[in-house]
């Protein structure tokens, strides 16, 4: 078989593991496992379970990469597969939590509704803390959407166009909150700078 | 296309898509974007202070960034599933094509040098011959037994259970623990998978 060069494009590498040539899914592995272990991570706050997510979102691309939409971005649809299982993961936790917390407290007390985080989320906590606990503190303490966006952008290195993609948003809404996410993250960043 | 002086958020909009690299140089359709957000910068202490403070959060969120265990594309290639779309790949078939013919065109040969050995003149139509007679002969044979060996089961199991209610019931008895007893071991499987995951 032709050998592709090393500049093929996703979609061209697709062409070629569907056509037979399997060890080139590895090459696309080796794109994105940087940049999706990272985003996963910051969503589960967990290194080995974004590690295992990761995994699991790369043998699913695999299993149903023969129903890959070239009209799409490669990378579109891996963060969109990835998206979609870190938000079950999220929610299987969450209701471990809860069930955990009906187990252990007992009462009708709410109690907020979290996944256990390694890293402390108060700001207050962070004053002696290394700099990348701060990072991870801010970011988690965005609102969800805006979180997503700023995640897509800088970790994953989406473009504006890939993420409204992922996120079937239009593009003028993923401008406006990622204008809007990252004066939020400058302004608990400067936060934790006074502190 | 003129357009008129952009007002501060339009700046800042600019000053964020250009930091992503989405402002793009578009001159002659947006009016030089790109230059005239230089310019103003040049002369606006408050852009260039965002643009300062967005290479810092940028920079802040890279020196964040975890790294990658180096084993984990060679984990992820040895633990790939066979695909559904794999079997219907043309390569999927070359090797057991290749077997197919391989045995066909063996025992077109034994078959062939057999009947020229008994028919001299006919060999190749003999050889076809021996062929179907052989596959034939075995198809038979097999369905025979398969038949032979259901109606057999069936004959104990109705003389089994035939005889009274008490055995019907051990008989169901016997299947439901048999269902339990491996719906305990996927279970256990399952489980002892995710342990193992959580280990890792």
């Amino acid at each position: 078989m032709t050998k592709a060069p090393d500049t093929a494009t996703d979609e061209q590498l697709v062409v070629l593991v569907l056509r037979g040539d399997r060890d080139r899914f590895g090459e696309l592995i080796g794109r994105y496992q940087a940049r999706l272990v990272n985003y996963l991570y910051r969503l589960l706050r967990n290194l080995d379970d974004a590690h295992d997510l990761a995994q699991e979102v790369f043998l699913k691309v695999y299993q149903a990469l023969d129903r890959f939409d070239p009209q799409y971005r490669f990378s579109t649809w891996l963060f969109r597969v990835a998206q979609n299982a870190a938000i079950d993961q999220i929610r299987r936790q969450r209701l471990k939590l809860v069930s955990m917390q009906r187990d252990g407290m007992g009462g009708d007390e709410p109690h907020e509704m979290d996944f256990p985080s390694p890293t402390p989320t108060p700001y207050g906590d962070l004053r002696n803390s290394e700099r990348g606990g701060a990072i991870q503190a801010a970011v988690d303490a965005l609102p969800w959407e805006y979180r997503e966006l700023i995640l897509l952008r800088h970790f994953s290195e989406l473009s504006y166009e890939e993420i409204a993609q992922v996120k079937r948003l239009p593009l003028g809404t993923v401008k406006n909150k990622l204008f809007r996410g990252r004066q939020m993250l400058k302004e608990r960043l400067a936060e934790f700078r006074v502190d | 296309m003129a357009m008129g002086t952009p007002t501060h958020e339009t700046w800042e909009e600019w000053l964020q898509m250009d930091f992503d690299g989405e402002l793009g140089d578009l001159s002659d359709l947006n009016g030089g974007r790109q230059a005239r957000l230089r310019e103003h910068e040049a002369s606006c202490a408050a852009c260039t202070a965002e643009r300062a403070s967005l290479l810092e959060v940028a920079r802040e969120l890279r020196e964040a960034e975890v790294a990658v265990r180096p084993d984990f594309t060679s984990a992820v290639m040895s633990a790939l599933p066979p695909a559904g779309w794999e079997s219907r790949h043309a390569r999927a078939w070359a090797v057991p094509a290749a077997l197919i013919a391989g045995l066909g065109g063996a025992a077109a040969i034994v078959a062939g040098v057999s009947a020229a050995q008994l028919r001299p003149g006919g060999q190749v139509l003999g050889a076809f011959r021996a062929l179907f007679d052989l596959f034939s002969t075995a198809a038979l044979a097999g369905a025979g037994l398969l038949q032979a060996s259901w109606r057999g089961v069936g004959l104990a199991l109705g003389d089994a259970l035939s005889g009274s209610w008490v055995n019907m019931a051990a008989f169901g008895i016997g299947v439901l623990g048999l269902n339990l007893v491996l719906l305990r071991l996927l279970r256990k499987g399952r489980t002892a998978e995710a342990m193992a995951r959580r280990r890792r």
